[in-house]
């Protein structure tokens, strides 16, 4: 039977990606002493925390309205009221985040709704309850992802005296990627603000005591004072407008956009070092300098290597947008590109990357791994960078992965892959490179023979 | 360290007074002095606290069903619970043929805003044909995720129609998330179903082999089955399914040829436990594979219900064998573990068998408890009479089943069966707290709240339990052992198993790297030596070069 290629499908097998409240709570989990409710079955919770725990190897407190058969039928608002009391009894946040999930959106709950009266009932005027709809049925985990950003600024933002500090807004990256960033900023001598701010809280050191809201992430009086910004730097080109934080800061308060690709690889890198320096009116840190040669000076050294690659690249939207074009400037040319979105945005950004590449590309939003293997076993891929679940590519096609993005729950050390800037590009580089250099020192043998005695022709230089 | 009512008052009072009376009433201190105790159990969550509880769906589809591998798992529903159940109980299975194996695959039906409106229905059916198509599996189940069951989904309809269609063994599960308190529910929803549906659906008449039996609520997690499997079979048991680890469609619609049903997780499986008994007179047997003591004792159990002397004697040459082959590897670990205490927090059974492992390598469990188990499963099975039924048990309807006329036979005299009852748990179960030291506490629902509490108050020396909450005592610098999917290891059950627990568990506490948590410039001087009079000028010199 073919399957359709419309948008509407009819088996997922295998997705590549997850659903929106998953993507919502990463960047609650970016802001100082906040915490996040999950408003529905406590299922929703307790799943999305499980996986976002083995991610990160850190945990993760988030709450449920914990509704149940009578809940459906009256609405939660009861539930949710509850659970914010408690929340908020136990916890102390100064900030909570409501997301919604299925149950709350097909019962029609208002939300916003739900939390304004609850203020009024608690005659907490000034205290900030952000509400996300994010019915999981409403997209994939990076829109929840975007949508929460976009809530957050758009609940904490006023009318502030011009600062001259900078807005950074990020997109789902590693704790270690955002250290990155803000060294980077720190370096140049830049004033910013970081949204969301994950790189000590999803990362966390041992120290004691243990405290129940893990220290770090942007400040909310931070948060409110973006609009005095004088500029936002936005690593979102794939973003829709409607789900841009840093779109609705240039509406709503005039701070000037400049909307970048995720700096990873030398061209992006070099285009967040310009703006920074056009901003800031600097010039240009003898130590960046030498990072930047030094990345240079690694891409040299295995542009032939990876020349050898053809890859699948497949993940959040922004991510593999960055990834592929990374890969690119060092010769190594997708293959496939793949994304579990519907995002239209990639597609368009991805079309100059394509055209250059010297074969043709697979391109696949709305993927689902069964999809990206065909592709794969199609394109003779023999390289796969992304997520996880990538490991069923190497499982029946034995494509070896380079794990990058979210999750990676199979290995450790999720929170820590550095992959952006000048030295997370090399970083990031030297791991493909090498697992490309181990999958052919691990076949070699068995290639040679194939081919000499055999005469097999090997796709994919897989020798 | 013993915990007071004031103790456990000041953890309470955090919570707001309600809250507060609620968690009250599921926590207790084990007292000898007293006859029984009760503990409240199987009630709603309250909102906001940060429990480790799951759905409904997570029990039915992620629990009983998942490990069933020559079945299709069809999730009808948005992306995500298909997703978060895909593959992350580590539960092994393998396959004569490669090709009947689907364990590694996630179907979904991945419902979309215009699904919701219009409704799911002939999305489902569509897949169904293709899943026939490009699986070719033994049998399909589709599990439903929360909208399905609010926008009127007529799931049943759509299986049958396929059932119809395809001639194939196609069922449905309305296990949506908001019903009933925890997973629990889930676990019951997928009981009747196999058991309506599947169970008895084969045309076996006789049992394959002289002693055979099923394993029912064992899931092979981390390859446990396989290792009770090795026992049993050297006794001679034949295994004619086990439910639902590395179980199979084709295995399970003849499990009514057992002559008895070995219940390991009590939680999840009781139902078709009690049900396999009426409808075709096979007892069960409770039994705990976890610990030397606990497979010891099962394995004289099943040998004294079977009462066969060779079998008998053929059991206890058996373990004699395997306790000659573990006792000296354990030996090095014990002298690890001697003197420490541990927390057990776990679903539905293991909080309680783990116990028993624990204690035979010193460590004595201070404080144990399920995430979502009934009474029964701590006071024992006598106070089900006792057990109010609330809304929410309502909502899941028992099903009941009656003596299939043909297949109903007694497997043992009536008069032998009560005689034996007094002997072995057949069709019988104590529950965790019988078997707890005095002043241990008993936990359920256990939050992250009181586990931090808790923590602080009794300093456990090793916190075993699941994903959620290992990070916390981790962070405070107390090692944890995950009992839900055994950080990757495993087997556990078994006689080799327990050498495996035994092994990590003393890396747990012997590992150098909590050594390095307090750094030395907290504990001593970072510059060592002593001061001597500078006679010469060579002090001054060597600084000025």
């Amino acid at each position: 039977m073919p399957r359709e290629k419309t948008h509407y499908r009819n088996v997922n097998e295998n997705p590549c990606n997850m659903c929106m409240p998953m993507g919502g709570i990463l960047p609650f989990k970016g802001i100082e002493d906040a915490m996040v409710i999950i408003h529905g079955s406590q299922g929703c919770s307790t799943y999305m925390r499980r996986h976002i725990a083995e991610h990160f190897n850190e945990p993760i407190d988030v709450g449920s309205s914990s509704l149940n058969e009578k809940g459906t039928i009256y609405g939660g608002a009861q539930n949710l009221f509850q659970a914010l009391n408690n929340i908020r009894r136990v916890y102390k946040p100064r900030l909570i985040g409501i997301l919604t999930s299925c149950l709350a959106e097909t019962i029609g709950d208002d939300v916003g709704g739900i939390a304004r009266d609850y203020l009024k009932q608690q005659g907490l005027d000034e205290f900030p309850l952000v509400a996300v709809a994010t019915p999981g049925y409403g997209g994939t985990h990076s829109e929840g992802y975007w949508m929460a950003v976009y809530k957050i600024v758009a609940g904490l933002a006023r009318p502030t005296a011009k600062h001259g500090g900078i807005n950074i807004i990020v997109p789902n990256l590693s704790p270690a990627d955002i250290r990155e960033i803000k060294r980077i900023l720190e370096m140049m001598g830049v004033r910013y603000t970081l949204l969301p701010d994950i790189s000590e809280t999803l990362d966390r050191p041992i120290a004691r005591p243990y405290t129940k809201i893990p220290p770090g992430g942007t400040g909310l009086e931070d948060i409110r004072c973006m609009p005095g910004a004088a500029a936002t730097i936005q690593f979102g080109l794939t973003v829709e407008e409607s789900l841009s934080p840093g779109h609705y800061l240039q509406s709503e308060f005039g701070v000037p956009l400049y909307n970048l690709p995720v700096p990873m690889g030398v061209e992006a890198t070099d285009l967040l070092v310009s703006r920074l320096l056009e901003i800031t009116g600097g010039s240009l840190p003898r130590a960046l300098e030498l990072e930047r040669g030094r990345l240079l000076d690694c891409m040299v050294d295995s542009h032939k290597y990876n020349a050898q690659g053809r890859g699948a690249v497949f993940g959040d939207p922004e991510l593999v947008y960055a990834m592929a074009r990374t890969c690119a400037e060092n010769g190594l040319h997708p293959a496939v590109v793949a994304t579990g979105s519907g995002n239209s945005g990639l597609k368009r950004l991805m079309e100059p990357v394509l055209a250059e590449c010297p074969e043709d590309v697979l391109f696949l939003d709305q993927a689902d791994f069964m999809s990206i293997r065909t592709a794969c076993r199609d394109a003779g891929v023999n390289i796969a960078i992304g997520h996880s679940d990538g490991k069923f590519l190497t499982e029946k096609e034995g494509i070896p992965l380079v794990r990058m993005g979210f999750p990676i729950h199979d290995h450790v050390g999720g929170q820590r892959l550095l992959s952006i800037g000048y030295t997370g590009t090399a970083m990031f580089l030297d791991r493909v490179t090498n697992t490309l250099l181990d999958n052919k020192h691990k076949n070699y043998r068995a290639a040679m023979y194939r081919k000499f005695y055999w005469g097999f022709k090997e796709r994919g230089h897989t020798c | 360290m013993a915990i007071s009512e004031k103790m456990l008052d000041e953890i309470l009072n955090k919570y707001p007074a309600k809250v507060k009376r609620n968690r009250k009433k599921h926590i207790l201190v084990k007292d000898l002095g007293q006859d029984q105790q009760e503990i409240e159990a199987n009630t709603r969550t309250i909102p906001g606290v940060i429990t480790n509880r799951g759905c409904a769906f997570a029990g039915c589809k992620g629990v009983v069903l998942g490990p069933l591998k020559d079945m299709v798992h069809i999730v009808h529903g948005p992306i995500g619970c298909a997703y978060y159940s895909w593959l992350t109980r580590r539960n092994k299975a393998k396959t004569d043929d490669p090709k009947k194996n689907f364990l590694a695959y996630c179907v979904s039906t991945d419902m979309q805003e215009s699904d919701i409106v219009f409704g799911g229905e002939k999305k489902l059916a569509r897949m169904i044909d293709e899943v026939v198509e490009v699986f070719k599996p033994n049998a399909i189940t589709i599990s439903a995720t929360c909208p399905v069951g609010l926008i009127g989904d007529d799931i049943q309809g759509v299986a049958r129609a396929a059932r119809d269609k395809h001639g194939l063994n196609i069922t449905a599960y309305n296990c949506e998330g908001y019903k009933g308190v925890s997973q629990s529910a889930g676990h019951h929803i997928a009981n009747n179903n196999l058991m309506e549906h599947i169970i008895g659906q084969g045309d076996l008449e006789e049992p394959p082999g002289r002693y055979t039996i099923n394993i029912l609520g064992e899931y092979n997690i981390g390859g446990d089955s396989w290792e009770v499997e090795r026992v049993l079979s050297e006794i001679g048991y034949e295994i004619q399914v086990v439910m639902t680890g590395n179980g199979s469609y084709e295995k399970l619609k003849n499990a009514h040829v057992a002559q008895l049903n070995l219940v390991q997780c009590h939680r999840s499986i009781n139902y078709i436990a009690d049900m396999l008994e009426t409808r075709y007179g096979t007892p069960w047997l409770k039994v705990n594979f976890i610990g030397i003591r606990g497979i010891s004792e099962s394995l004289r159990n099943m040998a004294r219900y079977f009462g066969d002397e060779a079998l008998i004697q053929r059991t206890e040459e058996v373990i004699e064998r395997e306790l000659a082959e573990i006792e000296p590897q354990l030996e090095p670990y014990r002298k690890i573990c001697a003197g420490k205490t541990a927390f057990c927090f776990v679903g539905g059974s293991r909080g309680h068998h783990y116990q028993g492992l624990y204690e035979e390598l010193g460590i004595t469990t201070v404080l144990a408890g399920y995430e979502f188990a009934h009474r029964d499963d701590y006071e024992g099975r006598e106070v089900l009479p006792h057990v109010k039924t609330d809304a929410d048990s309502k909502n899941i309807p028992d099903l009941h089943v009656t003596p299939d006329e043909r297949r109903y036979r007694l497997k043992i005299p009536v008069e032998r069966m009560d005689e034996l009852k007094k002997e072995i748990p057949l069709s019988n179960y104590n529950g965790m707290i019988e078997e707890m030291m005095e002043g241990s506490i008993v936990v359920d629902d256990l939050n992250h709240y009181e586990t931090e509490e808790f923590i602080r108050i009794l300093k456990p020396d090793i916190f075993s339990s699941g994903i959620k909450d290992k990070y916390i005592p981790q962070k405070m610098g107390i090692p944890t052992k995950q009992l839900h999917n055994y950080d990757y290891s495993g087997p556990y059950a078994g006689f080799r198993g327990a050498v495996n627990f035994a092994r990590d568990v003393a890396m747990g506490f012997a590992t150098p790297t909590w050594n390095f948590i307090e750094p030395p410039w907290k504990s001593k001087p970072l510059l060592e030596g002593t001061i001597e009079p500078c006679s010469t000028n060579k002090c001054a010199e060597e600084v000025g070069a």
